[in-house]
């Protein structure tokens, strides 16, 4: 058994188990079909925890959807706004979609391993705002349904609620609140890897609300899970931190320019 | 990724009007969650796999590859369903044995619902990757401008679809030249070019959004990409397949 299991020990761990087992799960597995596809690629291995197209009973999807619904809503009547009065946005939303797509391409070094992981949903939050990220979130997600057969379509509004809009909420309400109050890079860091973080404890929450533990029920399974994914998360939101904080700082070096005009404030 | 988009172009079922294949996906995947049975996703993968190497002409090792990647994915996703985890030695019906200090346990009713898991996302999987190695992201885009969503979100679609392939092939250029020069050499040194890569990616993305804006201005864009979409066909043998997939599915729900 992996190791990390004995550090583990005496704590009822059945979902921390299983989320490792996925992420460990998705590396080998993903990894392997990516790399014979695409020899010469970073293996593509996609944002590593999405719930499989089939796996949520279709009442959970269908509230996960009905959960996403609003955000998508008025994230759409902000892009059509800022369509009509900025028509340039218009292929600037659309090559963000597909730069936040290839970021999660990107590996990065982790205490645990290289990972994969949704850097680019903090940083558009950052630069878009939670609810047009939530739009290109459930784009992003879209493509990846149908070009690397990752996630599902039944299972979009779900993944949508993690990655599109738990995350980049959270990197949004930590980079407005503490804007000009912290350094930047504080600031920056914070925002990731919380994001980074909290999106993995919804996934989490999301698997232990459709299948409770037997023994632990929902809630005890909530708590238990919570702590220990949140421990084995830490270094990984770490990373991701770092990571967000080096590009933020060499855009603000060669990119001035191009941070201005997106608005972002202090650049 | 550049497997899947591949056959997608190149398949038998190429110029079949979206909306039938969509349709019969989205029929296979619905039947599977609703009836909820591991024999009716076992056939439901039977199906949409077979229908993929043999209707389609996608390499059965292509199919196979995606499948069992998928397949390997789940198996390891349900194990936290079928076993439970405790420092106390858990109550019967529970079958369980002890690992240090820690007790693994599992039933009979975790372990079918863990088969049942396994089988019904395989079966929705082979029908998502039907529809994937079938149907290429434009197709897709003409059935969604035909079911009504909305102008800015297909535009979006489009250019995505368009950049994800420049922006990964810009990627891994400059990650090949990075890693010439040792730049994933050590940890540190990993972090750090990671970030320089992401960072110009944005940039580069960036520039190459607004030198698109010019050129299409200049061609009297005012908004609007279209695309002449292909001369779909209407495929009624795979209706007839289509509702065979579907009755079968029905047939072996009734008997199990």
């Amino acid at each position: 058994m992996n190791p990390r299991i004995h550090r583990l020990r005496g704590i009822r761990v059945g979902w921390g188990v299983l989320a490792l087992l996925m992420m460990m799960g998705i590396h080998a597995a993903q990894a392997r079909v990516v790399e014979s596809a695409n020899p010469t690629a970073l293996g593509q291995d996609p944002l590593n925890m999405h719930i499989m197209e089939g796996f949520l009973p279709p009442m959970w999807a269908i509230i996960w959807f009905v959960v996403a619904l609003p955000f998508w809503i008025i994230g759409l009547r902000q892009i059509t706004r800022l369509v009509a009065t900025k028509p340039e946005s218009r292929l600037l939303l659309g090559v963000s979609g597909a730069f936040t797509f290839v970021l999660s391409a990107l590996k990065i070094p982790s205490v645990t391993g290289s990972s994969s992981h949704p850097t680019g949903t903090g940083l558009g939050a950052i630069l878009f705002g939670p609810f047009v990220m939530s739009v290109l979130g459930g784009l992003v997600l879209l493509f990846q349904a149908l070009l690397l057969a990752h996630g599902g379509l039944t299972t979009l509004g779900a993944n949508t609620v993690s990655m599109g809009i738990v995350g980049p909420l959270v990197a949004w309400t930590i980079w407005k609140a503490m804007q000009n109050r912290a350094p930047l890079w504080l600031t920056v860091f914070l925002a990731a890897a919380l994001a980074d973080l909290m999106t993995y404890v919804t996934t989490s929450v999301q698997l232990a609300l459709a299948y409770p533990d037997p023994m632990g029920g929902v809630v005890a399974s909530f708590v238990e899970f919570g702590t220990v994914f949140a421990i084995t998360q830490i270094p990984l939101a770490i990373s991701e931190g770092i990571l967000t904080v080096i590009i933020f700082n060499a855009l603000m070096q060669t990119a001035v320019n191009e941070l201005r005009t997106l608005g972002v404030q202090g650049a | 990724m550049q497997l899947i988009d591949r056959y997608a172009y190149a398949n038998r079922l190429r110029n079949i009007d979206p909306a039938q294949k969509t349709a019969l996906a989205v029929l296979v995947i619905g039947l599977c969650l609703l009836l909820n049975r591991p024999a009716v996703g076992l056939v439901a993968t039977a199906w949409m796999g077979g229908l993929t190497v043999v209707r389609a002409g996608v390499p059965w090792a292509v199919v196979g590859r995606v499948l069992l990647a998928e397949g390997l994915f789940l198996v390891l996703a349900v194990v936290g369903v079928a076993l439970s985890f405790s420092t106390s030695p858990p109550p019967p019906p529970f079958r369980s044995f002890q690992v240090g200090a820690l007790w693994i346990g599992g039933n009979p009713a975790s372990f079918s619902l863990a088969g049942l898991l396994v089988s019904r996302a395989l079966g929705c999987a082979a029908a998502m990757n039907f529809l994937a190695l079938t149907t290429p992201l434009m197709d897709l885009v003409h059935l969604l401008r035909q079911l009504r969503m909305p102008p800015v979100l297909i535009d979006l679609i489009c250019v995505m679809y368009r950049f994800v392939f420049i922006l990964l092939e810009r990627m891994q250029r400059m990650h090949t030249a990075q890693q010439s020069r040792l730049g994933y050499a050590t940890r540190r040194a990993a972090l750090r070019s990671s970030g320089l890569l992401a960072s110009r990616l944005f940039v580069d993305a960036y520039q190459r959004s607004t030198r698109m804006q010019t050129a299409l201005e200049s061609r009297g864009y005012t908004g609007d990409l279209r695309v002449l979409p292909l001369n779909y066909r209407y495929d009624a043998r795979l209706s007839v397949l289509g509702a065979a997939v579907g009755s079968s599915l029905l047939l072996v729900w009734g008997f199990s």
